[in-house]
């Protein structure tokens, strides 16, 4: 189920309920346990299973892994772990993408190859629970932690519903240790983390869902020529969208599980405050750019081997971190610029090594980190390369036959709102948001957080899915 | 949970903090280590209270909007989505797999009275229409079921029904995948939000409201557009009728009006004629292999043209005479129909608010006619199942 709507407000509430009952620890993880499968289940149950397979062979993998004498037999523990996981993501995410791309490489090649039509649904959330499953794993065979001592805490640990399906990516180490013990909030604790709710699902269904998305989609997914104003004003609405509705998510994520005791990372820190593109990945989705550092750049070598090699490391890192997003080719196209853009990004580095921006100089470098992000954002949205290609001419101003497409309502909704998204990463650049809470006035939050609430409730918004579910 | 190797030292976070200008050390300041446990510490601030005042503020600003809207003249109905018309597809699958099912647009939805129906046919048909949509794909979706088996009457709005406007087409995708979530929400919904809440309406959603506010300047080549306003209440199985706003308040009747009237003026939006004859040729040659396939399996197709009045059927027959519309799709198809104006008491002097759908009153005494026609001229009584 998806967190802005009806159904998770009624179980959240039960689940409440429950976990604040005078139970057994291990009753009220059971509690814990049984309502993330069914808010799983909520979507499509037999996908359930899935879930089941993935917790059931990494745990067994990792007790293997420490039993384990020899080298060899780790290895052999590890890669069940990765071909069970990844083979799972790749028959549900990417076998229709590999299958079309393998008939249109025989076709190159002259043979007439029809596949069958691939019909299969893909789970909500699988790249995010093999990616926290995968963990396990790999940091136990990278030595890094022991493997759970009971399965009920690591089952919890893969299925926690409030990062289950979208994240933040949860390590092990990071969540395991919080079921050792029992847990409740506070009331201070729940308190805070409903006003995080409210604050995630205001990003999500007011400014993504309600004001953003329409623009987006007025100029993408129509058959139409954008002119400049058009082409830019869909992609900056489409930034502040996919911002507002991933962000969204994490906050109220991060919300729900302290109203139940729990901490849950920063998976955001204002990245469109950022200057460059390494500061950007480490604010933009922290927990999958660290995964990727942690198991893919770095078990490639990372910036050990030399400069060629830490190119290359971080191609391979970037293309795949991009497939990972979707089985399409123009997020592989997305995940490449990002990697040429941090790639250009270490070459000045070390070229202009003593170089230090002042003030203006720093906020000019960070509007261009954040327009050639937008160029990245193109790819992204866009389902063809072709609409890539139209939407890109039309912020170059290059398409000739352009008629304008939004009316004056879009055009100023999405200054008004992405341009308060900058003013806002700018000015949380260097704080944090329980900083700026704490020194606010009492009166001042709560009259916010009711405007907040309001706003959700009074937009109405249709229970539309969050952008990452797709990956 | 052991972590052998998650310690950053502190040497080591106010470098990785300086260097990006952090506020907080998160797993992208810490690479290649076990990380641990997270923190999150709660703001001092007197919570309890700040709880308490946002409750009082949510409470007055959301009675100050409903009291708004209902002062508007809204009154509680239930959301005419695609959760709702699911139910009723539904209805199909389980068990009443030979009931008189509609299809059409906002004229089949509005100007048939199920209620009406219902007293004089003895039992109440599925509503499936759409407002602003071609029923074709509707048509399609039955003749792909074999679970259905009954009687469909399918309306046919010209401007929709030819250009194969498919505004509401997903919602076939939507019954056929809604998860169990979906279902719970829907039903949470229709019990605890709509029954109540007149302000529970797309019409007053945020983001309409503020693009209706008449301050937002024209841009140049794309001046603002009127959207289509609320026009119609809905029950729980989607009987629906015309607001009594349409008809008694004469500013939105004029409103309403001024909307259809922009598409009265051509536009460069328009297909050129050729294109749309071929659309219109092409939703014809759709709708006869439906037809074909549910009359393969006894199922009785019959195609109702409800009235529209003034500019607008003036528009309707601009944009597609009836002998290469209407007439060919009889012909193609081998269904028969009932066009409004053939039968004097379906062509009386209807009251039409806005020239297109009826005011209750009359669309009651246009149902009656109606079913009268059909009982006498094509569907005899117990001759369909």
């Amino acid at each position: 189920m998806v967190f802005n709507s009806l159904t998770f407000v009624a179980f959240f509430a039960l689940v409440l309920v429950v976990h604040n009952l005078p139970l057994a620890w291990t009753w009220r993880k059971v509690n814990l346990l049984l309502a993330s499968y069914l808010f799983y289940s909520a979507w499509n149950p037999p996908f359930v299973i899935l879930l089941w397979i993935s917790t059931v062979v990494d745990w067994y993998a990792a007790q293997g892994l420490v039993k384990a004498r020899r080298e060899s037999a780790r290895h052999a523990w590890m890669l069940l772990s990765v071909i069970a996981n990844l083979g799972m993501l790749g028959y549900f995410k990417y076998g229709t993408f590999l299958l079309d791309n393998f008939a249109a490489v025989l076709h190159a090649a002259g043979v007439a190859y029809q596949p069958a039509p691939y019909d299969i649904v893909l789970p909500v959330g699988i790249s995010f629970y093999t990616f926290a499953t995968l963990s396990y794993t790999l940091d136990v065979y990278l030595r890094r932690a022991l493997p759970a001592e009971n399965f009920l805490d690591y089952a919890l640990f893969v299925t926690f519903f409030p990062h289950l399906v979208a994240g933040p990516i949860m390590r092990p180490t990071e969540l395991v240790p919080q079921f050792e013990q029992p847990r409740r909030a506070n009331a201070d604790q729940l308190r805070f983390g409903l006003a995080l709710m409210t604050l995630g699902l205001f990003n999500k269904v007011v400014l993504a869902d309600s004001f953003l998305a329409p623009v987006a989609e007025h100029v993408y997914d129509a058959n139409k020529i954008p002119g400049a104003l058009d082409a830019w004003a869909a992609t900056l609405a489409f930034s502040g969208q996919i911002f507002c509705d991933f962000a969204g998510y994490s906050t109220t994520a991060i919300g729900a599980a302290l109203c139940l005791g729990f901490a849950m990372p920063d998976n955001f820190r204002f990245p469109y405050a950022a200057v460059g593109f390494s500061d950007f990945w480490r604010r933009w989705h922290i927990t999958l750019s660290s995964w990727l550092r942690d198991y893919l750049y770095i078990p490639l070598g990372g910036n050990r081997h030399g400069e060629r090699r830490t190119y290359a490391a971080l191609m391979t890192t970037m293309l795949l971190g991009g497939l990972w997003h979707g089985a399409s080719w123009t997020f592989v196209a997305w995940g490449g610029l990002h990697g040429a853009y941090l790639a250009v990004e270490r070459f000045l580095r070390r070229r202009f090594a003593g170089y230090k921006p002042g003030a203006l100089a720093l906020v000019l470098l960070g509007l261009l980190t954040y327009a050639l992000v937008n160029v990245t954002w193109v790819f992204f949205r866009a389902k063809t390369f072709d609409k890539a290609w139209l939407m890109l001419r039309g912020m170059a101003g290059a398409n000739a036959q352009a008629k304008p497409i939004l009316e004056s309502f879009y055009l100023i909704s999405v200054a008004v709102i992405v341009g308060g998204l900058l003013f806002a990463h700018w000015f949380m650049r260097a704080r944090t948001l329980e900083g700026v809470v704490a020194r606010a006035h009492p009166a001042a939050i709560g009259a916010v957080w009711a405007l907040l609430a309001f706003a959700i409730v009074i937009a109405q918004g249709s229970g539309a899915s969050f952008i990452y579910f797709q990956f | 949970m052991d972590m052998r190797r998650h310690d950053v030292s502190p040497e080591d976070q106010v470098r990785y903090l300086r260097r990006g200008n952090y506020a907080r050390v998160t797993a992208a300041d810490r690479p290649g280590v076990a990380q641990p446990v997270p923190e999150r510490e709660v703001p001092a601030q007197p919570w309890g209270r700040i709880l308490l005042g946002t409750v009082i503020g949510f409470a007055l600003l959301l009675g100050t909007w409903e009291w708004h809207w209902r002062a508007f003249g809204v009154r509680p109905a239930y959301r005419n989505d695609s959760g709702l018309w699911a139910i009723q597809r539904r209805r199909i699958d389980n068990g009443e797999g030979n009931a008189t099912v509609l299809v059409g647009s906002s004229r089949m939805f509005m100007d048939l009275q199920l209620d009406v129906w219902q007293k004089l046919d003895g039992e109440r048909p599925i509503q499936l229409s759409w407002e602003g949509t071609t029923s074709l794909p509707f048509l399609e979706d039955l003749a792909a079921d074999p679970r259905f088996t009954g009687r469909v009457i399918v309306g046919v709005a010209p401007e929709l029904f030819f250009s194969g406007y498919g505004f509401h087409k997903d919602s076939i995708k939507y019954y056929q995948k809604q998860s169990p979530s979906q279902r719970i929400g829907q039903w949470l919904s229709m019990h605890l939000i709509e029954p109540f809440w007149a302000f529970d309406d797309d019409d007053y959603a945020l983001a309409t409201v503020i693009e209706r506010q008449p301050w937002w300047p024209d841009r140049p080549g794309k001046p603002n557009r009127l959207h289509v306003r609320r026009l119609n209440v809905s029950g729980p199985d989607r009987a629906t009728q015309l607001w009594n706003k349409v008809g008694s308040d004469q500013d939105y009747r004029v409103l309403a009006s001024r909307v259809w009237m922009q598409d009265f003026v051509p536009s460069d939006d328009d297909p050129k004629p050729e294109a749309a004859a071929k659309t219109r040729d092409e939703q014809i040659d759709r709708a006869a292999k439906a037809v074909a396939k549910l009359r393969a399996r006894g199922v009785k197709v019959l195609f109702v043209r409800p009235p529209s009045a003034g500019p607008y059927l003036e528009y309707d027959l601009r944009l597609y005479p009836r002998a290469s519309s209407w007439d060919t799709l009889l012909a193609k198809s081998g269904a028969p129909g009932i066009y409004f104006s053939d039968y004097p008491e379906l062509s009386r002097d209807w009251y039409l608010p806005e020239w297109s759908h009826m005011q209750v009153g009359d669309a009651r005494r246009f149902t009656a006619n109606l079913h009268a026609i059909v009982v006498r001229n094509f569907w005899k009584p117990d001759s369909a199942k």
